[in-house]
């Protein structure tokens, strides 16, 4: 355990071109710990974290254009993959093997986040719509209607009770996940909002927007809990720590941060990337950080316990 | 969200009499300025010094800038591009000035200084979807079909609700990109197929000449002959849905001289 933010681990030219997504998941069985990429190279890599090395085990090569976003289930045995050629594609990932191909029409699919129970995929489409995909079924099984603009970003709360989208205009819609009722509507920010992320107890919402912004919200009462500055630029991604203490933003300044989430205050920055910073996210137990972008390389960064 | 009016209107809009009675205006005002040459006016001279030195780099840039524009809707793009450079002197930081270059130089057909412009105007503003459009449409004229889809991509990335980037530009430029891949790959085909013609492996053993392995091995030489014969006559075409097809050319009756010569020298 370390006393204090350090990195750990670079992997330098991970695709042939910019890396736009990363999540982090562990296999529920066996405990290892499981990274995947997506990249602009129109491949998802899927790495084995293990001795504080990165090793590729499979690439995966089925989409046809740039992929826009990956996420694990939660127990670690899939993931899902969106990419520009409007087809979401779930992965077996111990044999690195297309399961199933959904074609969510064109512009229809974006970020895709898997529910806690890890039955459903959910997409944002160009026309407000959140549509909700059976893991089982490969199809579409409901769609919640925001009424907005095009939606860049989607979270589940992990208690399974909320699903928060973020539009390209800066609004967030926040659905009761039982009912499938539009709870609350809240005008955020006045630029995209390209990622959001609950607190661990589904009690706070983080938001990442282009206008610099990270902002939290009390998601029960809808009320704003913060608007936090320190990026230059885009506010690309935001991943909340699984210890409730810290979250983590990554911005086109090429920089990544890591906020107090009781303190609101930035306690570290890290300025190893040479391009922007894509996509970021905790590993399961909280202590480890990865981050990716447009300079193709992957790091990973060890966080005091 | 800067985005330049003139882009989308292509040029062409732009009413011809317009056009002449600017060029007729800036005639006559280069002929005014000729005649009073010789006569030095001082005091304007003065005054203009002053503006000289009053006028930032920023502002002065900001109206070479709307001067180019403003000529590039009226046709004159040459002119244009000059008012650019000229402005890219004061500010070489501004990615609003080698956007608008990059779009003119590709109407103009200028491909590969088109793609250089492009390319600073990435460099200097990434976040800049227009930049980015206007590189892979500046690339798609230089030929690079690969590097334009990927240029559209990144547009689309950081402004995915611009519909014309889909539809248009991308869409345009995987159709372009199976297009030479299908080409690329017939290519390589008949490339093969030649290779084996020359290289037959037929023709390597030693035959025995009054054995039916001889007829064998000339049927199998005639037949990669006619297929090879097929290949170059056949062409990859695209039909209006951008589907593609392989056509032989029925009226090329080309039967070539050497059809068995090959054989012979068994």
């Amino acid at each position: 355990m370390s006393t204090q933010y350090s990195i750990l681990f670079k992997q330098e030219h991970a695709h042939d071109d910019a890396i736009w997504t990363t999540a982090w998941g562990q296999n529920e069985k066996d405990r290892t710990e499981t990274i995947i990429t997506g990249s602009l190279d129109d491949t998802v890599k899927v790495w084995k974290w293990s001795e504080e090395k990165l090793e590729l085990q499979w690439t995966l090569e089925n989409h046809q254009l740039g992929v826009v976003s990956v996420d694990i289930s939660h127990n670690g045995a899939l993931a899902a993959s969106s990419s520009l050629d409007a087809n979401i594609r779930l992965w077996d990932l111990e044999s690195g093997k297309q399961i199933k191909s959904m074609d969510a029409g064109p512009v229809d699919a974006w970020t895709v986040a898997f529910s806690p129970d890890s039955r459903y995929i959910a997409t944002g489409s160009h026309l407000g719509k959140v549509n909700i995909f059976g893991v089982e079924s490969g199809k579409k099984e409901h769609s919640l209607d925001t009424r907005g603009k095009f939606i860049l970003s989607i979270a589940y709360s992990p208690d399974g009770k909320y699903l928060a989208s973020g539009a390209i205009d800066g609004i967030i819609n926040i659905f009761d996940i039982a009912t499938g009722k539009l709870l609350h509507t809240l005008e955020g920010h006045a630029m995209p909002i390209r990622s959001l992320t609950f607190s661990p107890d589904s009690q706070l919402l983080v938001t990442a927007s282009d206008d610099g912004y990270i902002k939290i919200y009390d998601v029960q009462h809808a009320n704003l809990a913060g608007t936090l500055s320190g990026h230059g630029s885009w506010v690309l991604n935001v991943a909340f720590s699984p210890d409730h203490t810290h979250f983590v933003s990554s911005s086109s300044d090429k920089s990544v941060k890591v906020w107090d989430a009781s303190s609101r205050t930035c306690v570290n920055t890290f300025f190893d990337h040479q391009d922007q910073v894509w996509s970021v996210k905790y590993n399961v137990d909280g202590s480890k950080i990865v981050s990716a972008g447009d300079d193709r390389a992957i790091h990973i960064y060890d966080c005091p316990m | 969200m800067a985005s330049f009016g003139w882009k989308r209107k292509a040029g062409e809009k732009v009413s011809k009499a317009t056009v002449q009675l600017f060029e007729a205006e800036a005639e006559a005002e280069g002929a005014g300025r000729g005649e009073g040459e010789d006569e030095v006016d001082w005091l304007h001279a003065i005054k203009r010094r002053r503006e000289v030195l009053l006028d930032d780099c920023a502002t002065k840039s900001k109206r070479l800038k709307d001067e180019g524009a403003l000529l590039a809707e009226q046709g004159r793009q040459w002119e244009a591009i000059k008012r650019w450079d000229e402005a890219i002197q004061l500010t070489p930081e501004d990615a609003g000035l080698y956007e608008m270059k990059a779009q003119v130089l590709t109407s103009l057909q200028e491909v590969f200084q088109a793609v250089q412009a492009a390319e600073m105007a990435v460099k200097l503003r990434p976040l800049w979807w227009e930049a980015w459009q206007t590189l892979g449409r500046a690339q798609l004229g230089l030929g690079e079909v690969d590097l334009a889809v990927r240029s559209f991509q990144v547009a689309i990335h950081l402004c995915p609700t611009e519909r014309p980037l889909w539809e248009e530009d991308l869409c345009w430029a995987q159709k372009l990109q199976r297009q030479s891949r299908a080409a690329r790959e017939k290519e390589e085909e008949e490339e093969e197929v030649k290779q084996q013609l020359l290289h037959a492996p037929e023709l390597i053993p030693d035959y025995d000449f009054e054995s039916s392995e001889v007829v064998a091995a000339c049927v199998t030489i005639a037949e990669r002959q006619k297929r090879y014969d097929s290949l170059r006559k056949s062409t990859v075409l695209v039909d209006s849905s951008g589907a593609l097809v392989t056509v032989s050319n029925e009226d090329d009756e080309m039967v070539p001289q050497d059809q068995f010569v090959k054989a012979r020298c068994l």
